[in-house]
């Protein structure tokens, strides 16, 4: 949402505030990221993605060039 | 060693220090001023190991040893002061491997239990986790159901501590470098219990005595806690009770409430608090602590079992290990819960002098004068009822003397190397990229473990807080377990608003656009294979090194006292980490013992150990680590930016 709009010479720019809620988040299931994983489909997904470093099926970074363990 | 003069820098410990003394009761903090550590056995030069002894082998104070004096210094049997030197540091980390390793049998046996349908109330919480190991250990997923796969998992690494040939299945988890380190030098662990169990005959009187050689199957067994024993607790207790995720709560005895049944849950392993805390929201329970008097039930964490309770409920922390006798002189505390590890036996004495129940839950750990009131996981809801209808019943036994310090502050916790990797890139590119990159362009300087436990023989918590606060000011991003993440806690370096206040601009920019505090909290001192995983996953990601020495990092105990904490050094510095120790350090009996951990182990392992109790050296000689890390990487100045025009591109080509 923007906050206020800013000029600058001929242009106007829409200047975006705080984009989080206020206040502390409430409750024992607030915050925790792994329940947005729905389903086994889902949960094996993100581990060959965002766990690639020990299960992606293609692998890169350091270890690329040696033998697989 | 380090003389103290002010006893902690924590006002509410300070207070009941005070308190403790007006009121004529013994704690640990008066204890520690009136007996000095024995010196000889302080330096590892007392060998107690055949009754032909105990013989004393210290090095002459005040002077350099002569050779002839050096020759006389010997056992009855003829056992050198390396061989003597090395063969109690090697029982420290086979004492502290055993402690972790059973905590991981234990966390293993209830798993399996769990995934059998034979303890009820208990149920597998963490499907991803589950199917995490699935993958690691190569179970069949498809279409099973979880208790089927976890039955599997639990089997297989069950037989991890029994193991006698091959190697831990965890150790693949490591860079392929590091591997590689372990295999050449003999040291890959094959089963916890087998490098426990020969570490012990290999010290037994007149086996091993090549100090080396006692140095080499040390690093095995503390390889088989680091990447054995702690990790399999951590893996299992993730899947029972949840893979942390960051969490609000609050630190120190302020969180203790003068209405309520205060209970405090004290030691190290979780299953017995987690289901305490489930069973505490109960109504008929709290109806009944109202039918006693109370407005309700108040529980709050005391050591490592505080940081798994936490983690995952959001249960304030009453204080770290130096404080479990203290919560007890507030007179606010109807029962103090017990299982294993760090649990001091002068609480018994302490509750005497008020009404407080210690109450022993754990088959292991018994102390004369407490209550015992077994925790059986096959009946966790009645056991841990029970448990909580004690402390009420106490309640209104409570007497005058009550006094609960007012200091408490906010901390968020709950940062496993998962959730990192999530929150520096979000659900669909989770990262340690974003680190790694910050590293290399210098915002941050490198990274630093920061853990252990508290010591009365030096300024409780002084050495953790101003050490952190040395390292974050000098963008060192810090990650924390145990009774270290909870001195910083206190200090308030546990917020995100601490970047801004207490970090160098770079790593306070880091903290700012990720949203994270400048020293992450990952959990209880088990869970310090979480900060290997951490440091894997950064080399993994690549652009800071083939190998877990190669990263900018080091690690340090500056408040250690347990043998656990010998083994955790152990395994880091056998994974290539620079490890720092305060306090002191038990092989200084033998020069040669002390160099072959403080030197000669870096070109074997790529790391090290150093010893240093201030917090400003320590906090040199990490930095100083760091930079010379990023030197080798070649990321230690800012590289000028070059863009190519097309006649730059042709002449490269043309090459």
């Amino acid at each position: 949402m923007a906050d206020k709009v800013e000029k600058k010479g001929n242009k106007t720019a829409e200047v975006l505030g705080a984009t989080y809620e206020n206040g502390k988040p409430e409750g024992e299931e607030m915050g925790k990221w792994r329940q947005k994983l729905g389903n086994r489909e889902e949960k094996l997904k993100y581990l060959k993605t965002g766990e690639r470093y020990w299960f992606g099926e293609e692998w890169y970074g350091s270890e690329k060039r040696k033998n697989p363990a | 060693m380090a003389e103290k003069e002010i006893k902690s820098i924590d006002p509410a410990t300070v207070e009941m220090i005070e308190k403790a003394a007006s009121e004529g009761v013994s704690i640990a903090f008066e204890r520690a001023g009136k007996m000095t550590a024995c010196p000889i056995g302080a330096e590892g030069s007392c060998c107690s190991i055949c009754a032909m002894g105990p013989c004393r082998v210290p090095l002459p104070r005040g002077k350099e040893e002569t050779p002839e004096e050096k020759k006389k210094r010997r056992g009855v049997c003829g056992a050198t002061a390396e061989t003597i030197a090395a063969r109690n540091f090697v029982r420290k980390i086979a004492a502290g491997t055993a402690s972790h390793g059973d905590h991981g049998r234990e966390v293993a046996k209830v798993f399996l239990e769990v995934a059998r349908g034979e303890a009820p109330g208990f149920e597998i919480k963490d499907e991803q986790k589950l199917l995490q190991l699935a993958l690691d250990l190569g179970v069949n997923i498809g279409n099973r159901s979880n208790k089927e796969i976890a039955i599997d998992v639990g089997e297989i690494l069950m037989k991890e501590f029994g193991k006698q040939e091959g190697e831990l299945l965890m150790l693949k988890r490591a860079p392929i470098k590091r591997q590689e380190i372990w295999r050449k030098l003999g040291v890959a662990p094959r089963g916890v219990d087998r490098e426990v169990a020969e570490a012990m005959h290999r010290t037994h009187m007149g086996c091993d005595q090549d100090y080396q050689d006692l140095l080499l199957h040390g690093a095995r067994a503390a390889l088989a806690d680091g990447w054995g024993g702690s990790m399999i607790a951590t893996e299992l207790q993730d899947i029972l009770f949840g893979t942390p995720s960051p969490v609000a709560s609050q630190i120190n005895l302020g969180v203790l409430k003068e209405d309520e049944v205060n209970i405090i849950i004290h030691g190290h392993e979780p299953y017995m608090a987690e289901m305490i805390a489930v069973v505490a929201q109960d109504p008929e329970l709290i109806a009944y602590a109202k039918s006693k008097g109370a407005k309700g039930i108040n529980l709050a964490g005391m050591c490592c079992t505080a940081n798994e309770i936490l983690m995952r409920h959001g249960v304030p922390i009453a204080g770290n290990f130096l404080q479990q006798e203290l919560a007890i002189v507030t007179g606010a505390v109807e029962a103090m819960v017990v299982d294993v590890q760090c649990i001091m036996q002068g609480l018994v004495e302490v509750a005497r002098c008020y009404h407080t129940k210690v109450i022993t839950t754990d088959r292991r750990a018994k102390i004369e004068g407490a209550t015992h009131i077994e925790f059986d996981e096959h009946k966790a809801v009645e056991s841990a009822k029970a448990v909580i209808r004690a402390a009420i019943d106490n309640f209104p036994n409570r007497g005058d003397k009550v006094r609960i310090p007012s200091y408490k502050t906010d901390i968020i916790a709950g940062f496993s190397h998962e959730t990192i990797n999530y929150l520096l890139g979000g659900l669909f590119r989770a990262s340690y990229r974003p680190l790694n990159d910050n590293i290399i362009n210098g915002r941050i300087r490198g990274v630093a473990g920061v853990v252990g436990c508290s010591n009365a023989r030096v300024t409780h918590d002084d050495v953790h807080v101003t050490l952190v606060k040395e390292l974050i000011k000098n963008d060192v991003l810090v990650v924390e377990t145990g009774c270290a993440a909870m001195a910083c806690g206190k200090a308030g370096l546990l917020v995100p608003e601490a970047a801004a206040q207490y970090a160098g601009a770079g790593l306070a920019s880091v903290c700012e656009a990720v949203g994270i505090p400048p020293v992450l909290h990952l959990g209880a001192c088990i869970d310090n294979s979480r900060i290997l995983m951490a440091a894997t996953a950064m080399v993994k990601d690549g652009g800071l090194g083939d190998d877990l020495s190669d990263l900018p990092v080091a690690g340090a105990a500056p408040e250690w006292m347990s043998e656990k904490a010998i083994a955790i050094g152990q395994y880091f510095v056998s994974s290539g980490v620079f490890t720092v120790f305060g306090v002191t350090w038990p092989t200084t009996g033998s020069k040669a013992v002390t160099d072959y951990l403080f030197k000669d182990m870096e070109s074997m392992y790529g790391g090290m150990w150093a010893f240093e109790p201030d917090p400003m050296k320590i906090a040199k000689l990490m930095i100083d680590h760091i930079d010379k890390k990023r030197k080798a990487l070649g990321i230690d100045k800012a590289r000028e930016r070059v863009l190519y025009d097309m006649a730059m591109r042709r002449e490269l080509e043309s090459v």
